[in-house]
């Protein structure tokens, strides 16, 4: 049986897949820290654990993510955008739109029916525009990321965001608590304005159905919702969004090593 | 009974997203008292108190000012005021009175960075950045709250820098876990901290480069105390700038000698009706 790797570092998560041959046998993910070399070994080690396989008897590993270099055992590396698209385009094969919500960026593409990525765009200076937006205004109100989605799904009367800066905004749901406005408006308006970024990046890269959400954001049933308003569209989520990337790069790790050997 | 021209005074209120200034002058423009303090969430009863903290100073009661303008992003909240002008008018006013020569203001201020081009006292053009906290106050502020430090102890500390690091982060989110990432990684925590105040300097500094700067440079605004800032600004613009005695006053002073100027013009034209028993109404923000 031959395994094969795919491992996603990225800045607050790191994921991985373990694929034998074409199912997948074992997760994992992790915080990743300050140290992408020790999330990066951790997440391996975890892996083969589970599955009770020995490093020997993986045969190929690529690694992706903004810390994919520090990933010493890797065989390769790959751009995380093709690892998304390809591991989207292996679970859900019709899909010609992606959006992909990280803590630190949001990307859009527009891929083939093979998964190879035609075009994209990325919002990645400003955390206005990824889940790190929704992270810090959760702080603000002491609600764990898990619930701020499905509460934000409960008001009528969302909050505008005068702002378009994570910072701003965070003294803005300040301000709106101290005149007791209620946390699911504020929630709300925070995923509204979340979702308003996302679509334009879709309005950039031009919408093809089917489209599909993935990344840690995905996670969030209450912003696909949203996002799914905005568009007026159904959106495809995987069961497991954060893990796409990973996947990607795993299933990229067994196509590389095919390539090899024929 | 009309009062005689020399026991006239004048008052500007700068009402600043993070601090509040007022400033009292007599009509051969000496600032008899001035107050600086944060602007907290009740804008109208904060005025009243720091007006009157500055009245004490001064040793002025309030019927004897003749006239107030009040400047700033909470000027609408000053229930003593006369009249309110936008901060950019007044700042450009304060900034030549500690500085005639100058023809180029930079402030940063908690919430915005502008930069001014003045002459003789007047504007003349500007540019301004507000939509994002980066290159203003506030960057530094959450980046010194996660690490602990006083937003006072960041000056001092990054000239012991030998070896800033860059920042390569502009969002003010990103960057804080930027420099945590160079923490961890072992670099000097003056290094990290030098490299925060280029970021921020050469981010203002570019906005500086829109409108040409030309010398004399006026540094004002809460983070032109920090001496870091200053000296990165200073690299990044490849010349000297000027600070004021009180970097966060300029615009209030401005405001004040406007005031003042305003009674002076009506009076010489004989329109000036002086305000009798003006007070301190005590004014809640939640009524």
């Amino acid at each position: 049986m031959a395994y094969y790797l795919g491992v996603d570092i990225g800045s607050g998560a790191s994921k991985g897949v373990l694929m034998a041959d074409t199912s997948t046998v074992a997760i994992y993910s992790l915080r990743t820290g300050v140290n992408y070399r020790l999330a990066a070994e951790k997440l391996r080690t975890e892996l083969l654990a589970a599955a009770q396989v020995k490093a020997e008897d993986v045969a190929g590993t690529i690694a992706t993510g903004q810390g994919a270099g520090m990933v010493d055992y890797a065989d390769g590396q790959a751009a995380d955008i093709r690892c998304c698209a390809r591991g989207m385009n292996s679970i859900f094969p019709q899909v010609r739109t992606i959006i992909d919500v990280e803590g630190q960026s949001t990307q859009v593409m527009r891929v083939s029916g093979t998964g190879q990525v035609i075009n994209f765009v990325i919002s990645e200076k400003c955390a206005s525009g990824a889940g790190r937006f929704l992270e810090i205004i959760g702080n603000v109100l002491q609600i764990p990321l898990e619930e701020i989605g499905a509460l934000s799904l409960k008001s009528n009367n969302p909050v505008v965001f005068t702002t378009a800066c994570a910072v701003f905004g965070e003294s803005e749901a300040v301000s709106r608590v101290a005149e007791g406005v209620s946390k699911e408006d504020i929630l709300a308006g925070v995923h509204k304005a979340l979702a308003d970024k996302i679509a334009s990046l879709v309005d950039r890269v031009g919408m093809e159905p089917e489209c599909g959400i993935c990344g840690g954001g995905a996670l969030n049933a209450g912003l696909v919702e949203w996002v799914q308003r905005r568009l007026g569209i159904k959106l495809l989520v995987p069961p497991q969004p954060q893990l796409v990337t990973a996947l990607g790069a795993a299933i990229f790790a067994r196509e590389t090593r095919k390539d090899s050997l024929s | 009974m009309s009062r005689e021209v020399t026991s006239i005074y004048f008052a500007g209120i700068d009402l600043g997203s993070t601090m509040t200034k007022v400033v009292i002058i007599d009509d051969s423009e000496k600032v008899l008292g001035s107050v600086v303090q944060h602007t907290g969430a009740e804008h109208r009863r904060l005025a009243n108190r720091v007006m009157e903290e500055a009245l004490q100073e001064a040793r002025v009661s309030i019927a004897d000012i003749a006239y107030v303008i009040a400047t700033g992003y909470g000027r609408i909240n000053v229930p003593f005021a006369d009249k309110q002008i936008t901060e950019l008018t007044c700042h450009a006013r304060g900034v030549a009175y500690f500085f005639p020569k100058a023809r180029t203001a930079i402030d940063i201020g908690g919430q915005d960075a502008k930069v001014l081009k003045i002459k003789d006292g007047k504007l003349i053009d500007f540019v301004m950045s507000d939509k994002c906290a980066a290159g203003t106050g506030r960057f530094l502020e959450v980046i010194a709250h996660a690490l602990g430090l006083g937003l006072e102890d960041l000056g001092p500390l990054s000239l012991k820098s030998r070896r800033k690091v860059p920042i390569s982060n502009i969002c003010t989110v990103f960057a804080q876990q930027e420099v945590i990432n160079h923490l961890s990684a072992g670099v000097a925590l003056e290094d990290v901290v030098a490299g925060l105040h280029d970021a921020i300097a050469g981010r203002v500094a570019r906005m500086a480069r829109r409108l040409k700067v030309e010398p004399e440079v006026v540094f004002t605004g809460g983070v032109a105390k920090n001496v870091g800032v200053v000296k990165a600004l200073e690299e990044n613009l490849g010349c000297p700038v000027l600070i004021p005695s009180d970097p966060l006053l300029s615009g209030a002073i401005g405001a004040a000698l406007i005031a003042r100027q305003t009674v002076l013009k009506a009076q010489a034209e004989g329109k000036f009706v002086p305000v009798t028993g003006r007070k301190l109404e005590e004014a809640s923000f939640f009524k």
